[in-house]
């Protein structure tokens, strides 16, 4: 099942503004398209980014 | 003495010193024109008037006893209005927090006061830090001192119009996807983002935990130096700041930049730029080069993610800090980042974690990056300042959308924490282009001496904003 921006907001208790639905629609597929396939990127990679914040493992 | 506002604090710092200038003079100087453009730029959020001249005459007897403290010692700085103030109102440039009153200053203001510096008020800046343009709906658009037609930049607006106009000597800022340094490039000022870990963000309001930094915005680059010297430390009341002794930063700069190897990366940082900003930029690179400096291409292939792993780092942990307010009283917000908070909701915790492997390849791509180079130059935005009220941006002749435009270049510092200065480096038109430098975690001496090296070039050729003269 495939939830529609609007229904994952309200499933959440968030009510969008009159008019934002469609700028959130648009906004959120060209993030996937930003996305793309991650071609690349290690995103299974077993040493997980657990310690992942900016200044948590610095490559010095 | 007159026109103490067009100084930077390495001009005023040896007439302090030397006591042939009062603190109490310059505080009142600074306040006054603070005042006098605060209708033509609106950068101030509170002024503290009173207070500052109070401790001003603290500083004055310190000096006069002989209890010199530094370079930061008398001078008056306003700062970003997101770092708390003991028992003072803290506003966010929001409605919700207009009356939030923290009880501790935050580390970086408490590091200030022990350095000397007084304090003339707060600064504007977008709401809740979750912007570029600082046109803020609770507090009026702040405006560009070089055309006040024109955007700062932000979310550190008010401070990069204080400073370029001399309504604050200097400035904090803080920066989650370039909030010091795109206002500090739109606004012709030095901006520099310290290595994440390197300041602590004890008592700062957080926009996204794992982005945000605080730093220097200043007129120039020693300025910026000495500064970090003051804010930087370990700090246990912030869990992400890095435990490493602290480097005298204006000792690096020599301006010496032979046999510097200077990585340029044409595939992300040279796309889609302004031909006049690219210009600007690679015609600074020249110059570094005649100095000494050599030149590589690097090759980071990861920042082709790197845009998406940055929204979706900051969309969900701006959105889950204002998650509850979200739900209950939405319409508090403005309009704008209303919407990002409802963007916010929608990435998965597996976009989210996706992002973070993103983001920790990034980081070895660029270590492996800095084994062959000392610095990456890049432009720090591909556009200079627009129309306040703009959404979208011309771009060689296209229209193109402002946010995603804005940050294309700065953001990836906030994913890697590393240490990114800005320094202007010429013009389009009248407004100000800047040059950013990104250097390996923690060595923002080196980093700083580059920027200083750029300076030293007087690309901006000793102009100031026309503000600075009309209001005088």
């Amino acid at each position: 099942m495939k939830l529609t921006v609007e229904q994952m907001l309200v499933s959440k208790g968030i009510t969008p503004k009159e008019g934002h639905l469609e700028i959130l629609e648009a906004r959120w597929k060209e993030m996937s398209e930003l996305r793309g396939d991650l071609d690349g990127i290690k995103i299974d990679d077993a040493d997980i980014a657990l310690k992942n914040i900016a200044g948590g493992d610095h490559h010095e | 003495m007159s026109n103490l506002h067009l100084k930077s604090v390495e001009e005023l710092a040896p007439l302090l010193e030397s006591k042939q200038l009062s603190p109490v003079e310059l505080t009142k100087e600074i306040l006054e024109f603070a005042h006098q453009s605060q209708e033509a730029i609106n950068s101030y959020i509170d002024f503290y008037d009173d207070e500052a001249i109070k401790a001003a005459e603290k500083a004055e007897a310190e000096i006069a006893n002989g209890d010199y403290k530094g370079m930061y010692h008398g001078i008056p700085l306003a700062l970003k209005d997101n770092l708390y103030f003991k028992d003072k109102v803290t506003t966010m440039a929001s409605k919700i927090h207009k009356d939030f009153t923290s009880d501790a200053d935050a580390t970086v203001v408490e590091k200030l006061r022990e350095a000397g510096v007084i304090f003339t008020g707060k600064l504007s800046m977008h709401e809740y830090a979750w912007g570029i343009t600082n046109n803020n709906p609770h507090y009026g658009p702040v405006r560009n001192p070089w055309d006040t037609t024109k955007m700062p930049g932000g979310s550190s607006g008010g401070s990069g119009a204080a400073v370029a106009a001399g309504a604050s000597v200097a400035s904090l800022g803080t920066d989650t996807a370039g909030s010091i340094r795109i206002p500090s490039s739109a606004c012709g000022i030095v901006g520099l983002k310290p290595t994440h870990g390197r300041v602590s963000k004890f008592g700062c309001f957080p926009l996204a935990w794992t982005l945000d930094h605080i730093g220097p915005m200043t007129k120039t680059v020693k300025d910026a130096a000495a500064m970090l010297e003051i804010i930087s430390g370990f700090d246990h009341r912030d869990p992400t700041c890095v435990d490493r002794p602290i480097d005298q930063y204006v000792n690096y700069l020599t301006g010496d930049v032979k046999d510097l190897v200077i990585g340029v990366n044409e595939d992300y940082f040279f796309k889609q730029v302004d031909h006049d900003v690219e210009n600007a930029v690679r015609k600074a690179i020249d110059l570094l080069v005649s100095q000494g400096a050599k030149v590589e291409v690097v090759k980071i292939p990861s920042l082709q993610y790197a845009e998406w792993a940055e929204l979706v780092t900051s969309l969900s942990e701006a959105s889950a800090i204002h998650h509850s307010n979200l739900k209950t009283r939405p319409e508090d917000f403005g309009n704008d980042i209303r919407l990002l908070f409802e963007l916010g909701e929608l990435p998965s915790a597996v976009d989210y974690l996706q992002a973070q492997q993103v983001r920790r390849q990034l980081k070895a791509e660029f270590a492996e990056a800095f084994k062959k180079v000392d610095v990456l130059i890049a432009p720090t935005l591909p556009v200079v300042a627009n129309d306040i009220g703009d959404d979208t941006v011309d771009l060689n002749g296209e229209k193109v959308d402002l946010i995603n435009n804005i940050i294309r270049f700065t953001g990836p510092s906030n994913l890697t924490g590393l240490p990114a200065l800005t320094v202007p480096c010429g013009f389009k038109g009248k407004l100000p282009i800047g040059l950013q430098i990104i250097g390996p975690a923690f060595k923002e001496g080196k980093v700083l001496n580059v920027g200083y090296a750029v300076e030293q070039c007087n690309l901006m050729e000793g102009k100031k904003p026309e503000i600075l003269l009309a209001n005088r």
